[in-house]
């Protein structure tokens, strides 16, 4: 345990980080990429999708999360036009994705989860079969092999066969093929399973780049790393049992919880009553101690309270020897509304 | 987006189509191109099957063992056992005992020793008994054999001098002396093209179905149809490769006759067009199959229906009726019936165009059917 000083400690007081974030300049009203209304897929009696509707504006990032068996893959296997939706529609750029599939297949790009490129084959050829079946050939066709290789970073290793390559080099080549003829909509199916740290963080960045270079291009992921959603997405969106339960920007879903916002408190002596009450006065909740002079509890997201409380303490002649606080991460907002509990599917 | 590299603008409708067809194309290829050992696997195990079964049926049967128990010691008897001498030290049938004792002679026979017994009996004569022959017919070829040999000696024996002055009946062969190991090569060709369509073409649609790739497919723009053809053609790429190799093999190995170089392209063409209706029965099998476990099952089966029936290793016309039926919609029996022409007949390659319509009108109704049991979802 290493023990500060109190003066150390004003840098800590600062606001949650999530409040920092620079206000986003609110995007001038755009065409939606993608419009979901009352999707819904049963299979017999129990519905994997129940009545979903969402929009997304074009070069937005839109996350669905939501635990295994959520409706996630389903969603995305009918807006993909891989599984025709019991009921509902969507659009894709204005075209149904079930009467008029051909055009939504050419304004979509996907990355699933399946292995989708052919191990026998080098990085090229993967590619150069895949431009084909979207009609891009020639000269043309080389001409966005060498652009996508390079956006994500497999240029050297264009003659290598798949096989060969890394699990993140591999998911990045996944990535290159499916944004190759330059789709307007990309659906990531859980994009950064099963990669390392280093390798989920470079395909993080690696998005953002073609975020950049194009920015028209709308993106659907599903995930359950709440970090990669909070990182990735302008708006998630909870689904639990086929049903969509919220639906926001991340900072704004963190800043509606009640609780969540934690405060490690450690001082040089025990705690007396009265300011102990004084704290849950200020909005101190789930309040727990670790042994004689540790404290922590959890507080209403953005509102300071443990910066107040800290300051109160010390106010009173206690010596802070030690202050965390952490705020609250979209995992609290996700528990918040699936629950913690283990269910049988 | 760099100034110049503007998205190109994608073909669609037909283009789209060919491009498609193309890019399955190019991975059959590719993928061959990189796992050679496909190829040779495909290739090693009709060539082994041409050497093996046609080296241990070709030969004339030889050295059967046989015993002879002469109960009579009359003159008939003698000019029997020096028939049976002759068939030993002429066409070698034969490995023959003179015993004295039929029970001997029995026990011999039921305990595998011998394959046929010969008894000439007390009164031995055409007009008193015949000899009576005792085969072990659990071997049907060497029991068919003795029983023909052996009855001829006694009808020359029993016929006497008149015997000598029958001219015996004329037969002409009406090609070059085949030997079975030369009847089997256009067999074996068939037999290479079905390993090749189901390793590169059954195989392959499972595999990409069962580990996603094929979700890679299903997804583009691509119409069904094009899908279906691609996928058809892929395999016809693999079975047809094989299939040329073990048809240059056979004309290496075997003598046969071909009537010049366009009966070779004949050949050949044969080879891709048997390759396009067997790859297509793979892709209408496997339409709806989700696991490489199908395969498992189906393989014996689908051998079995194919080969067999189509008069690769015995006559067609022997066949009872129901199987003939199965001979008549089996596109190997209409290779096999082209490439026979082409390689052991000499034919023109004019011969083998009803074969080729055939074979054509197979691989397109086939194909017709899958694209309608295809879905294009998962």
């Amino acid at each position: 345990m290493i023990f500060r000083e109190s003066q150390a400690l004003e840098p800590l007081f600062e606001a949650p980080p999530f409040l920092d974030e620079p206000v986003r300049p609110a995007p001038a009203p755009r065409a939606s990429a993608i419009e979901v209304d009352g999707l819904t897929k049963r299979f017999g009696d129990t519905a994997a999708d129940d009545a979903v509707s969402f929009s997304v504006a074009t070069g937005e990032t839109y996350g669905l999360l939501g635990p295994n068996g959520a409706g996630k893959t389903t969603l995305i296997r009918m807006l993909t036009t891989l599984l025709p939706p019991t009921s509902g529609t969507a659009r894709v750029r204005g075209r149904d994705i079930v009467r008029d599939r051909p055009a939504v297949r050419a304004l979509i790009g996907t990355v699933s989860q399946a292995v989708t490129t052919d191990e026998n084959l080098t990085v090229e050829e993967n590619l150069s079969v895949q431009g084909k079946m979207y009609g891009l050939f020639g000269r043309g066709l080389r001409r966005m092999i060498d652009r996508r290789l390079a956006q994500v970073g497999l240029t050297e290793r264009r003659r290598q066969v798949t096989r060969g390559l890394s699990g993140g080099m591999r998911r990045r080549l996944e990535i290159a093929r499916g944004v190759l003829h330059s789709p307007h909509v990309l659906f990531l199916d859980e994009p950064t399973t099963g990669l390392d740290p280093q390798s989920r963080r470079s395909i993080w960045e690696m998005l953002g780049q073609l975020k950049s270079d194009d920015s028209e291009l709308a993106i659907i992921l599903t995930t359950h790393a709440m970090d990669e959603a909070d990182f990735l997405c302008d708006r998630v969106a909870i689904l639990d049992r086929g049903r969509i339960l919220c639906e926001d920007s991340p900072a704004a879903l963190k800043r509606s919880l009640e609780t969540g916002e934690r405060t490690h408190l450690e001082t040089d002596r025990i705690l007396a009553a009265v300011d102990r009450e004084a704290v849950l006065a200020m909005g101190g909740r789930n309040w727990r101690s670790h042994g004689e002079t540790a404290i922590e509890f959890q507080s209403r997201p953005g509102e300071g309270i443990g910066r107040r409380a800290a300051q109160h303490l010390e106010e009173r002649g206690y010596r802070i020897r030690h202050l965390t606080i952490s705020p609250v991460t979209l995992e609290d907002v996700f528990f918040s509304y699936t629950g913690r509990a283990l269910r049988g599917e | 987006m760099k100034p110049g590299a503007t998205a190109p603008k994608p073909a669609r409708g037909v283009g789209l189509a060919i491009l498609g067809i193309a890019a399955i194309c190019q991975r059959a290829y590719l993928t061959l191109w990189r796992q050679p050992i496909l190829i040779i696997s495909t290739m090693l195990f009709p060539l082994v099957y041409l050497l093996v079964l046609g080296n241990s049926l070709n030969r004339q049967l030889r050295y059967i063992p046989i015993a002879v128990v002469d109960e009579s010691g009359g003159a008939y008897a003698a000019a029997c056992r020096r028939g049976v001498m002759a068939l030993q030290s002429g066409r070698e049938l034969v490995n023959a005992a003179f015993l004295a004792d039929r029970e001997e002679a029995l026990r011999g026979l039921h305990r595998g020793t011998y394959r046929g017994v010969w008894i000439l009996p007390f009164r031995l004569s055409p007009k008193g008994l015949p000899p009576t022959f005792v085969g072990d017919n659990t071997d049907r070829f060497s029991f068919d054999a003795l029983d023909t040999a052996l009855r001829q000696i006694w009808d020359e024996v029993s016929r006497g001098e008149e015997a000598k002055n029958i001219v015996s009946a004329v037969r002409l062969e009406a090609y070059p002396y085949l030997d079975y190991l030369t009847y089997l090569g256009p067999a074996v060709v068939c037999l290479s093209i079905f390993m090749g369509s189901m390793v590169s073409g059954g195989l392959q649609v499972l595999e990409d179905r069962m580990y996603g790739y094929h979700e890679g497919y299903l997804v583009t723009p691509i119409s069904t149809g094009a899908l279906v053809t691609g996928n058809v053609l892929a395999g016809t790429i693999v079975a047809s490769l094989a299939g040329m190799l073990v048809l240059a093999a056979v004309l290496m190995l075997t003598p046969v006759s071909v009537a010049g170089g366009e009966a070779v392209a004949a050949g050949a063409t044969t080879v891709f067009l048997t390759s396009l209706a067997i790859s297509a029965i793979w892709f209408l099998l496997f339409a709806r199959a989700r696991s490489a476990s199908v395969l498992r099952g189906m393989f014996g089966i689908i051998n079995a229906l194919l080969f067999f029936p189509s008069g690769a290793l015995y006559p067609v016309e022997s066949y009872p009726k129901w199987l003939q039926a199965v001979s008549r919609v089996d596109p190997l029996t209409y290779g096999l019936d082209a490439l026979r022409n082409l390689l052991l007949r000499g034919s023109s390659p004019a011969t083998a165009y009803a074969d080729w319509v055939f074979l054509l009108t197979f691989a397109l109704v086939c194909g017709v059917l899958t694209r309608v049991l295809f879905r294009r979802e998962i």
